[in-house]
């Protein structure tokens, strides 16, 4: 059975990190399992969708932020030099980004699910 | 204990709940998720709180906007703001720190640190509340200690002459009220605060050289010979030189400079024509001035050896006659001004303590201005209790049970005014009772801005509020009316700047029965409310209403 070290390792974060810095396995499971109901990514993508860029960058600064919280190392890199993309105004070069970051996210998604429901299970 | 409160500023949820996650245990914590709502929280609760945690990019108004706002209003007095910050640009932090902000949390959040860094903000802040209460005692104290040994000195002067001890007190009050009407009249003196408070302190000290004067002579019933009166003219001449041969830094002390001066030249006369050096006009240092003004006109006001008192009319009239010799026209300008106030302040000093007691709890009130500190603790016991029972404690002004036991039967009241808010209720129903109290705690102070200190001020009900003159001129008292009308109709709250506010104002004067006085000025107020923000006015005695 897959624990949230595994998971984190499955996803790309460092479990290590987070654990030193919010100290229960309890908090960091009932963070990893609010990054589901999170509607930050949606947001992402409907403002992109839009050519809202403004909205994008504050979108994928917040996601950006909780994975800087949550220790998802890979979403975090590809979010930070996305929002880093969009504060330059450089909007071509984000969108490009979109695929790359979708998939860190569902990637984080569904490993999550896999194993809240194999917990519940 | 209550728990310390915390608030989380931050438009994202995960961010704000991960920060409630670490610190709910220790803390008691509230969310807001932007600028707009902590400014609207905090403009109405922040006292309730002790420490603000503060993202810095968020939708509406920003971290930055917010930090502009609380600095603006000097909130962070007595608030701590840690900010959030999202990636470490250094360009951030440090414009957080420029605009006030205490410290900042990094993100990822470790919860060691948070921890740490809010806990040890929440000491600092208390420990500087404890020292400023320490120093806040200390000033007191040292003050209370300065005063009561100048008036234990320059008592003693009195009590060799057998004078009550009340001239002193007269002298000092005098030298006070005229120093505040100079320097609203000209600026030809550079006179700060705390040189009126100076000068008034070491006015108290001008006839110490009366010690050194016989008592036959000092105490002589009679008219004095020639001779005698040249002994006690010596006397101004020996208290300048019993300081001026103190230790040298004590005689460089401001307080020390400045009461030997008053002590030799209180008795020169502005046309040159005083002693013990005959000094002219501006030759006379300013101090010296007021002071042998204050001096002639307790003299002439007060009960001596060799003379009965005259009245206050008397005494003014002598004094502006040149009959107690020339002075400086603008200081009798200020003399005519303060007349009034005179006349009621020096009662009170020596007849109504009490009614004293609670002005020095107002007094008080705007002195603790000074400090961020809780108000009353310098406050004696009894001042403390008389706080509780006669001073409202919403508005700060009396309250009702200060109006029924002081003012109900007494007969000698000039005028009475009663004032009612408009349309409060609908202040009340639109926007809270937070904002209601807002606004009367705004009405008393500008009503309280308006009179005199000896005028009182009663929050009578409430939105009514009631004011009770002992005298006061009929045409000032018209004038008076019309001032405090038109201050509260151009009162702003910055809070809420949409609300305006007015009131109806109902004025009785002439000589009555103060609760004959108060029907009548009731009867004028609900006249002026008929059209709202208007003053109405009734005269009992004839001549008045030609004025």
């Amino acid at each position: 059975m897959m624990d949230l070290k595994d998971c984190y390792t499955k996803f790309g974060g460092d479990y290590d990190e987070v654990l030193g810095r919010l100290q229960r396995e309890r908090i960091v499971e009932k963070f990893v399992y609010k990054f589901l109901d999170d509607k930050s990514f949606e947001l992402l993508e409907t403002s992109i969708k839009n050519e809202d860029y403004g909205e994008a960058l504050r979108a994928v600064h917040t996601i950006k932020g909780i994975c800087q919280n949550l220790s998802f190392t890979k979403l975090y890199e590809i979010s930070n030099l996305m929002t880093k993309t969009l504060k330059e105004n450089d909007y071509q070069k984000a969108v490009d980004m979109m695929p790359q970051l979708t998939d860190d996210y569902y990637k984080i998604i569904h490993t999550v699910q896999e194993y809240k429901q194999s917990k519940e299970g | 204990m209550n728990k310390q409160k915390i608030l989380i500023v931050d438009d994202s949820e995960m961010n704000r709940s991960l920060l409630i996650e670490i610190l709910e245990d220790q803390y008691d914590v509230t969310e807001v998720n932007n600028g707009i709502e902590a400014i609207t929280l905090l403009s109405r609760h922040r006292s309730e709180f002790s420490l603000l945690l503060l993202d810095i990019m968020m939708p509406e108004m920003d971290g930055f906007e917010v930090l502009t706002y609380i600095n603006k209003y000097h909130w962070n007095d007595g608030l701590a703001v840690i900010m959030i910050s999202a990636d470490d640009s250094p360009e951030n932090i440090k414009r957080a720190y420029d605009l006030g902000a205490f410290d900042y949390i990094s993100r990822p959040f470790d919860a060691t640190i948070v921890h740490r860094r809010i806990s040890n903000t929440m000491f600092l802040y208390a420990r500087q509340r404890y020292l400023e209460k320490i120093i806040t005692e200390q000033f007191y104290e040292q003050e209370k200690n300065n005063k009561l040994m100048i008036s234990v000195l320059s008592h003693i002067v009195e009590f060799r002459n057998g004078e009550s001890g009340l001239h002193v007190i007269h002298v000092n009050t005098i030298t006070e009220l005229l120093l505040k009407c100079l320097v609203r009249r000209t600026d030809r003196y550079t006179l700060s605060k705390a040189d009126i408070t100076l000068i008034s302190n070491a006015s108290s000290l001008h006839d110490i050289g009366k010690i050194s004067i016989a008592d036959t002579i000092l105490n002589k019933p009679g008219r004095l010979t020639p001779e005698e009166f040249e002994v006690i003219k010596t006397h101004s001449a020996i208290g300048s030189e019993i300081l001026l041969e103190l230790p040298l830094e004590q005689k460089e002390s401001p307080l020390v400079k400045v009461a030997a001066e008053i002590c030799r030249w209180h008795h020169e006369r502005y046309d040159g024509k005083g002693y013990p050096d005959g000094l002219k006009g501006e030759e006379i240092p300013i101090s010296a001035q007021v002071v042998a003004l204050a001096d002639v006109y307790d003299a002439l006001t007060s009960k001596r050896c060799y003379k009965d008192a005259y009245s206050h009319e008397e005494a003014l009239k002598m004094i502006l006659e040149g009959k107690c010799g020339a002075f400086n026209p603008i200081l009798l300008e200020c003399l005519q001004e303060i007349a009034d106030t005179l006349e009621t302040e020096l009662k009170n000093t020596s007849s109504e303590q009490e009614t004293k007691n609670i002005q020095d709890i107002r007094n008080k009130i705007d002195y603790d201005r000074l400090f961020s500190y809780e108000k009353y603790t310098s406050l004696s016991r009894k001042q403390r209790n008389l706080q509780l029972l006669y001073v409202d404690s919403l508005t700060n002004v009396h309250n009702r049970r200060y109006y029924d036991e002081h003012f109900q039967d007494i007969e000698d009241i000039e005028a009475i005014v009663v004032i009612d808010v408009d349309n409060f209720k609908h202040i009340n129903d639109s926007y809270g009772h937070d904002v209601g109290d807002i606004v009367l705690q705004r009405v008393a102070k500008a009503i309280l801005s308006c009179v005199r200190k000896t005028d009182a001020v009663i929050r009578y009900g409430g939105d009514e509020f009631v004011i009770v003159f002992h005298t006061i001129p009929a045409d000032v008292f018209k004038k008076k009316l019309e001032i405090i009308r038109s201050c509260i109709d151009m009162l702003v709250i910055e809070e809420y700047p949409k609300i305006h506010v007015s009131v109806s104002v109902g004025g009785a004067y002439g000589m009555g029965k103060i609760k004959e006085l108060f029907k009548v000025a009731d009867s004028a107020m609900y006249e002026a409310k008929t059209v709202k923000n208007k003053v109405a006015m009734r005269f009992l005695i004839e001549e008045a209403n030609n004025i």
